[in-house]
């Protein structure tokens, strides 16, 4: 009973891992650049987090989403507009991960100096602990609602890339970004607008793991990398891929602590090397 | 004198000197050197995969953490000098760097650098759950009371700089050859590398063995030096974040420019935290923000400056395409030839491709 239980809590937790991987892999299809400083913004989304609760103690933490996820936008837009954009154009492929790279490190190390080393987490009152009993199995309530908000963003992602305008100008811009500009479409404020995107969803998930476990400023390592994960598990640029990959690292993770109490992330790691190693092409893609 | 020569000599000359300064430098002063002589190393061995290889690691202080752990290891099992046992270091590291190879080498570009990455998490993950190696509290280096005490800075110091010259030379040397040349032919475009029958899997992972080897090589002389090991510091993720600092900051795909990045590497923390007395943390800061700057402004880095500047090329393996045979026909019977038909340098290098 206590292993279904355990596999049903990483599958709703896996929810958040495939929100933390479907920004990383937004940007992946549409710009073909991976963002290393990836990580440390979900972690500043923690902090804003905390910070915000700080301030306003009277918020539900489930209400700060709102505005941290604005924050974040608007950091994504302004990242992109101001740094990555003079970069994207160079035939070199490394240039916007070694720029994100050194971004990464002076952002884990100033939230060092900001906000010191010592683990947080972010309290949720009751929420954090409620739980329902469905088919005699005990499930907690915030992974519930965590797993719906995940699926609810990644339905409205979907929707706006395949329905709106903004997403065949996104789509189109993935495909080639020479080409839309004949059509009127400056490619770069796409990026800004897709970097933004990117960062709102990352954050989200950010927040909601911030309730879940606790966060350092060196958490943001973790978080890329499950991110990462993520992504090439799922296909590159495939969602759906992602929210999947996110589910079976999520598990993977949760049954793994349990055999094992001090793993960490350990079996989410050897799972993401044991699938490079059948499907390099992610589990969606296409095979080789 | 030759040009040859006057490199013999200046050879000579430096390894003279450098054998004879532990004479006349504190302890203090020798760690200091060594450590620069390691670090140069480190980069060096990440700038051969990503100046030359085109092979951008993020994983690197993996083996970093491997040749320093197998050092530990090896030297307390057979209970010997740690010295004795150092060349396995490299070795083992190279091992492991060919197996891995296997697997990550299906991930392109930025999935390998992550890859790599990932792969450092779960070996520093498994060491710090397994008892035999220390488990998270790490272990001290019991053996090295076999040395005499008086020689552990001057032996640490002969080997750091030995390993940064064999780094520097090696590297060179390698460039100059075949397999050099394939490999920046696979840097500046692996699909007309392949088009002319350069094997391009087998370029790149000579490149990864024989890189791997030398951080694991730099690691143990590192931490032999510190007698103590902990997960946390031998897998570190700073070791690549020093690296690629070190590397791009010099120039990226020259051997100058990581020399040139690790004396601006150390006088930027001399001064960070010894001037100015901030935290380490600040001291990070400052590199990240260095590094981006580098990378917007001057992504070609220092050196490639310098060397245009003042004309300085002193360990170029820039190659000289041979005088067509026409002009030598006309220059054997006395005919001018023309400025714009005398090859140039290098040839025309083709836009993206970095100066090698």
């Amino acid at each position: 009973m206590i292993w279904i239980e355990t596999a049903i809590n990483g599958i709703l937790f896996g929810g958040l891992y495939g929100l933390l991987g479907v920004g990383l892999a937004l940007i992946v299809g549409v710009m073909r650049v991976v963002n290393i400083s990836h990580g440390e913004f979900i972690v500043l989304s923690a902090f804003l987090g905390v910070s915000l609760a700080a301030v306003a103690p009277w918020l539900h933490p489930l209400v700060l989403v709102v505005p941290v996820m604005l924050i974040s936008f608007g950091l994504g837009y302004v990242l992109q507009a101001v740094l990555i954009n003079r970069i994207i154009t160079r035939p070199d492929p490394f240039a916007a991960i070694l720029l994100t790279f050194g971004l990464a490190v002076v952002m884990r190390n100033l939230m060092l100096e900001g906000f010191g080393a010592d683990p947080r987490t972010l309290a949720a009152g009751t929420l954090a602990h409620a739980s329902v009993r469905i088919l005699g199995l005990a499930i907690g309530v915030l992974p519930l609602l965590v797993l719906a908000l995940s699926i609810v963003l990644f339905v409205a992602l979907q929707l706006v890339l395949t329905r709106t305008r903004f997403g065949r100008i996104m789509r189109a811009t993935a495909d080639n970004r020479d080409v839309v500009r004949l059509m009127g479409v400056n490619p770069a404020r796409v990026y800004n607008v897709v970097m933004g995107l990117s960062l709102a969803l990352a954050s989200v998930a950010g927040l909601l793991l911030a309730i879940r476990s606790s966060f350092t400023p060196y958490s943001g390592v973790d978080r890329l990398l499950i991110a990462f994960e993520v992504v090439v598990l799922g296909g590159l640029g495939s969602f759906w891929g992602a929210m999947l990959g996110g589910i079976a690292l999520g598990v993977v993770q949760l049954v793994g602590l349990k055999l094992d109490p001090n793993a960490g992330p350990l079996y989410a790691h050897l799972l993401f090397f044991v699938g490079v190693l059948l499907r390099p092409n992610g589990l969606f893609g296409a095979r080789t | 004198m030759t040009r040859a020569r006057l490199r013999l000599l200046v050879i000579g000359v430096t390894v003279v000197a450098l054998a004879a300064t532990p004479r006349f430098l504190s302890e203090g002063a020798q760690r200091f050197l060594s450590e620069c002589f390691l670090m140069l190393a480190m980069a060096e061995m990440w700038n051969l995969l990503a100046g030359y290889g085109g092979l951008v690691s993020m994983g690197q202080q993996v083996f970093v953490g491997i040749g320093a752990y197998c050092l530990f290891f090896t030297s307390m099992s057979l209970n010997v000098a740690p010295y004795w046992v150092l060349p396995l270091a490299p070795l083992v590291c190279a091992l492991v760097a060919a197996a891995i190879a296997l697997l990550l080498f299906r991930l392109r570009e930025a999935y390998f650098a992550i890859g790599m990455w990932v792969f450092s998490e779960i070996v520093a993950l498994w060491v710090s759950k397994t008892e035999w190696l220390g488990g998270e509290r790490g272990m001290g280096l019991r053996t090295a009371r076999l040395v005499d005490a008086r020689w552990l800075e001057p032996l640490t110091f002969w080997m750091s700089a030995a390993i940064a010259v064999g780094a520097v030379a090696g590297t060179y040397l390698l460039m100059k050859s075949q397999l050099g040349l394939g490999l920046m032919t696979v840097r500046d475009n692996d699909l007309a590398a392949t088009s002319i029958g350069v094997d391009v899997w087998w370029n790149r992972f000579v490149a990864f063995v024989i890189s791997a080897a030398g951080c694991g090589l730099a690691g143990a002389v590192s931490f032999n030096a510190t007698l103590y090991v902990a997960p946390g510091f031998a897998f570190d993720a700073n070791w690549v974040v020093a690296m690629m600092f070190i590397v791009l900051m010099g120039g990226i795909g020259t051997l100058e420019g990581p020399i040139l990045g690790t004396i601006i590497y150390f006088v930027l923390r001399e001064v960070v935290t010894d001037v100015l007395t901030l935290s380490p943390s600040w001291y990070l800061v400052a590199l990240g923000a260095v590094a981006m700057a580098a990378m917007l402004f001057a992504p070609e880095g220092l050196w490639p400056m310098v060397r245009d500047r003042w004309g300085v090329d002193w360990l170029s393996v820039r190659r000289r395409p041979p005088i067509r045979s026409r002009d030598d026909e006309l220059v054997a019977r006395g005919h001018p030839v023309y400025a714009g038909d005398a090859p140039r340098e290098g040839g025309a290098a083709p836009p993206g491709a970095r100066s090698c």
